[in-house]
């Protein structure tokens, strides 16, 4: 029941995370400079992070 | 520093950046490359480790691995790592909303995301603390607990020190250091935190997805 609870709360915050973040990327997109191109790199992994955390949450990944 | 619609347009940050003088302007592009190729020596280190954990891993014929006592160890915990995970991707959010609010001359919001990102970075670091007072494995009982306490234990290191250069920078910016035209410090700042957290990206996929 709690790990229930915890992998909700996961869901929501990723979702939440996740979201601000491809925005941040897609506001950002026509940026230039080596800061900016790898801050959009940087950005674009940890969006990728949030969807492995919502898979995991879904039980998709890491044995449900 | 006052915030007007010039100052928060994109052209406004983009012409701020570009008015320095061209002494300032090489050294901080210098700067800037010596600094991204830090970070991809830090790549190399923790790929390095990375390697020997997979080469340990594939190694033995199940995984979690089996003790000579008979049992199969357990599984890392999923659900807990998947908040404190959120949590440090959040302060990556805040700390890249920090730098936007430095670029368009808004301070005060500077101060509130940095705050903001320094106490989740002290969150993530604090549940990495439970969670090795909690996790069943410990260093010396099997290749499961050395690779994940010395690569875990190698990111939360870096994340101490991260925090130690984000109240630093915080300091500097409020002390006059920087302006609104010449910030690198707070740049590499931003950058570092970001690759702290993709790193981490890696090694939640790696310990507790894979």
């Amino acid at each position: 029941m709690a790990a229930t609870i915890e992998k909700g709360i996961a869901f929501v915050l990723a979702l939440l995370v996740g979201g601000t973040t491809s925005f941040q990327l897609y506001k950002d997109w026509s940026s230039t400079g080596l800061d900016n191109q790898v801050t959009k790199l940087l950005l674009g992994l940890m969006a990728f992070g949030c969807i492995l955390v919502v898979l995991a949450a879904v039980g998709v990944l890491g044995g449900g | 520093m006052a915030v007007s619609a010039f100052n928060s347009s994109h052209e406004a940050v983009a012409a701020r950046y570009d008015a320095v003088d061209s002494a300032y302007r090489e050294t901080r592009d210098l700067r800037l490359l010596g600094f991204v190729l830090f970070l991809i020596s830090d790549v190399v280190l923790f790929s390095a480790f990375i390697f020997a954990y997979l080469y340990l891993r594939n190694s033995v014929p199940d995984w979690p691995p089996i003790t000579s006592t008979g049992h199969q160890l357990p599984r890392f915990d999923v659900a807990f790592a998947a908040i404190n995970s959120c949590v440090l991707f959040g302060s990556g959010a805040t700390m890249h909303y920090a730098m936007e609010s430095w670029k368009h001359l808004n301070k005060p919001a500077f101060n509130l995301w940095m705050i903001a990102t320094i106490v989740l970075g002290c969150t993530f670091l604090g549940g990495q603390v439970y969670e090795y007072q909690h996790v069943a494995i410990t260093w010396a009982g099997s290749t499961m607990g050395a690779t994940f306490f010395t690569l875990t234990g190698m990111h939360g290191f870096h994340v101490f020190i991260g925090i130690i250069y984000l109240i630093t920078l915080f300091v500097q910016a409020n002390t006059g250091v920087y302006t609104g035209s010449k910030y690198f410090g707070l740049t590499a700042g931003t950058l570092y935190w970001h690759f702290v957290d993709v790193i981490w990206v890696a090694l939640f996929y790696l310990f507790y997805l894979m």
